[in-house]
């Protein structure tokens, strides 16, 4: 496998170096194109997020140089760049690729973002052609394994952002949050999140209250300008926001399902006979307190009082962080999946690598089985159609049973990666030349022609065989000729 | 042995399957052991309904009036509500103690065939199959009902303490369960009216007014009561968590007492030889 993918990430490299390298949306295909034209590059793909840039490439004849490409296109100096670029080669660059696909080398794992970044990659990469043959197949199980990790394990299950938790909580005591509503109180950053999050859940209304009436207009603005219901479209069901004046908290407060609080305020707003008033009037509806305020906006006690759950920030982040440790263990369940499906893969790829030898072994004996047949058809022109078809059937089963040993070891030695082996019966066999065009066929097609005998169809007649029809025999070798001229006809590659 | 006893056997492995593989499904939330539960349950209440249409058909009746043909008549009833609500509610969560007690209840009319069959003139009336049905149907879903109230209590005392992970993470939502607790009660309290009424008609041209004086028609007036007033003070205060249970509770035990009451009754003794 001739893969190699270089890049920075979280771990290896600074902000301030992953941001040089980083490349907008827009600019995407561009890039890709670039790095398309660096000599030997036959197919090539960049992922490109905020926490990591890389250049996924199938580099052929030979090694390209994509520090080069790097320096040219980013005008960076590569020697500051260098400490902090990592390079995968082969199997290393499928392992690499499987676990950033199903997150387990995210800087928050298990997040599920990563899969669609990767996926919108590739879809550029193969809108322009960079993706192909070799490509493809590994991008497709990336995809699969990526599945298959979430399938298996839990890993995405819980959430581990402050917003999310809210969200989560707020789900376990409401389940749905269609038609809910909710009070902001105060206008702190984390407090809108937490706010957007549940509105983007379905909640009907949000009320915003602030000691400033004007701000709270502010926000009611906000909110109301972009929609936040899942599903919901800003001009037929846009969520009501609505500015409510400080004087009038506590009886907006009693209809709200949900308060969200992150004032600067010394003391706190929310006290437990506020909340037992509420409850009161909602006839003890369930009610959640989120408190995201320090000092906290509400008072502790309500917890004691049925029906009305409050948690802090303290307690949300707790949440937060087990659920994080949750899925670090669920990590290890996913990267076992993932160890096996590189094994997988790997094993795969290599025993494709042996197809264009067995493709080559059995156009070879199927010529000279033709040849020879040609050569005695003076001799057998007395013979009946029956007994024609009784020698092909001889010649045919002869060729079968020859190629059957060799073909064993190729595939044996291509399983075992052993290229020595591999190249002792090509060279035992002449087929260098042969299998050298088999390996420009498609993988779809070298697969197809790795079944036993490419030659004739059993209903073919013997006549048909004495017309040299070289061709017929031969593996689709076209794939190349659709790929891209610029691609297949570099030659300016290093040594 | 009699067909209806290896469908019964067949319908309890199939429980006791399903009671073991409700426990991870409950505990780790995990898709593929619901994915189990669900048809080994169904399959369950097939093999039960034929299991007990058999056994009714043998006893030339259609009136559960021995213990083997209550408990298994009351089996199916929870099997059905339990079905109902996890396709209503997906609430798999029921399903842990429900379960075991179908299990349990079926273990005797699984184990023998019924050795005291009762057999009288009341067994073809068409009042008292009403009576036992409605009050079964009453029955089971008042106790899932309190059933509800307690996972409602396991909920809530979750979330407040802000244990969120570990057993019971998976349970339904808060409002889901308060919505399961108190729609059975309402279709519950139909039943079990209609139930009383169908009684009291027959104890009135059996027995005449004499009838009413029984303690255990006495005690069915008081559960009935009991159940009228905790519908009206849930839906009109609210009620929830712990005092919701504690009255559920009740209510209850009001029950099992009406029915333990039938060794006590001299009028209410259809059932016996």
């Amino acid at each position: 496998m001739n893969l190699v993918l270089i890049g920075v990430n979280h771990k290896s490299a600074p902000l301030e170096v992953r941001e040089r390298l980083a490349i907008p949306a827009a600019r995407l295909e561009e890039a890709t194109l670039s790095l398309l034209s660096v000599p030997c590059v036959r197919e090539g793909m960049i992922l490109s997020t905020c926490n990591r840039v890389e250049f996924l490439t199938y580099q052929e004849p030979a090694q390209a140089d994509l520090l080069e490409f790097i320096r040219n296109y980013f005008a960076v100096d590569t020697d500051v760049l260098r400490p902090y670029i990592y390079e995968y080669r082969a199997s290393e660059v499928v392992r690499h690729l499987f676990r950033v696909a199903s997150s387990l080398d995210s800087l928050v794992i298990g997040e599920p973002q990563i899969l669609g970044q990767v996926k919108g990659s590739y879809t550029v990469a193969r809108s322009i052609g960079g993706v192909n043959n070799n490509l493809d197949p590994l991008m497709q199980r990336a995809f699969t394994v990526a599945r298959k990790v979430r399938n298996q394990t839990s890993i995405g299950v819980s959430s581990v952002s402050i917003a999310s938790v809210a969200v989560d909580l707020a789900r376990k005591i409401f389940g749905s949050l269609q038609g809910k509503t909710i009070l902001l109180m105060g206008a702190g950053k984390m407090g809108e999140l937490a706010a957007r999050s549940l509105m983007h859940q379905g909640a009907g209304k949000i009320y915003l209250c602030n000691r400033t009436d004007e701000r709270a207009a502010e926000l009611a603005e906000k909110f109301s300008s972009c929609p936040h219901a899942a599903g919901q479209s800003s001009a037929t069901a846009s969520p009501v926001a609505q500015a409510t004046p400080y004087a009038s908290l506590h009886q907006v407060a009693a209809t709200a399902d949900i308060i969200v609080s992150s004032t600067g305020s010394e003391q706190p707003i929310f006290l437990r006979r506020d909340a037992e008033h509420y409850m009161h009037r909602r006839k003890q509806r369930p009610m959640f307190f989120i408190d995201i305020a320090v000092p906290r906006d509400v008072d502790p006690e309500i917890n004691g009082v049925e029906g009305v759950f409050v948690y802090n920030i303290d307690d949300l982040q707790a949440v937060a962080i087990s659920n994080l440790s949750n899925r670090a263990k669920e990590a290890l369940d996913a990267e076992a999946i993932v160890r096996a499906e590189v094994e997988r893969y790997t094993r795969r790829m290599h025993s494709l690598d042996g197809v264009p030898s067995i493709v080559a072994l059995q156009e070879s004996l199927e010529e000279v089985r033709q040849n020879e047949l040609r050569r005695m058809t003076s001799r057998l022109s007395h013979l009946t159609s029956e007994e024609l078809h009784a020698v092909e059937q001889m010649t045919r089963s002869l060729v079968h049973k020859l190629q059957h040993a060799p073909i064993q070891a190729i595939k044996r030695a291509a399983q075992e990666g052993d290229r020595e082996t591999l190249a002792t019966i090509q060279s035992v066999f002449d087929l260098e030349h042969r299998a050298k065009d088999a390996e420009d066929a498609p993988i779809t097609e070298k697969a197809k022609t790795s079944a036993p005998l490419p030659a004739m169809a059993a209903s073919e007649s013997i006549e048909s065989a004495f017309v040299p029809t070289p061709d017929a025999t031969r593996p689709a070798s076209s794939g190349t000729d659709s790929a891209p001229k610029s691609i297949s006809e570099k030659e300016d590659c290093l040594p | 042995m009699t067909m209806y006893l290896i469908w019964l056997r067949v319908a309890l492995v199939l429980y006791g399957v399903a009671s073991l593989t409700v426990i991870p499904d409950v505990l780790t939330g995990h898709d593929r052991w619901r994915k189990f539960v669900h048809p080994v349950c169904v399959s369950a209440f097939y093999f039960h309904l034929v299991a007990l249409v058999e056994m009714m058909r043998l006893a030339h009746h259609w009136v559960p009036a021995s213990l083997h043909e209550v408990e298994t008549s009351f089996a199916l009833l929870l099997t059905i509500t339990f079905l109902a609500i996890y396709w209503r509610y997906r609430a798999i969560s029921f399903g842990m103690f429900v379960l075991p007690v179908i299990f349990l209840l079926l273990l005797l009319p699984a184990a023998h065939p019924d050795h005291a069959p009762v057999s009288n003139q009341w067994m073809h009336n068409g009042w008292i199959l009403l009576h036992i049905a409605l009050l079964l149907v009453a029955y089971t879903l008042l106790l899932f009902s309190l059933l509800a109230s307690l996972l409602y209590l396991i909920q809530e005392r979750r979330l407040k303490s802000k244990q969120i992970g570990g057993i019971f993470s998976h349970l339904p939502p808060l409002d889901t369960i308060d919505q399961i607790a108190f729609r059975t009660l309402v279709i519950g309290l139909p039943c079990m009216t209609l139930g009383l009424l169908a009684g009291s008609l027959i104890a009135q041209e059996s027995v005449g007014a004499a009838y009413f004086l029984d303690p255990k028609v006495l005690l069915s007036i008081g559960m009935w009561v009991l159940y009228v007033l905790m519908l009206y003070v849930r839906r009109h205060t609210g009620l929830r968590g712990k005092r919701a249970v504690y009255l559920s509770s009740l209510v209850f035990l009001m029950a099992l007492t009406v029915w333990v009451a039938n060794q006590f009754s001299t009028v209410h003794r259809f059932a016996a030889p």
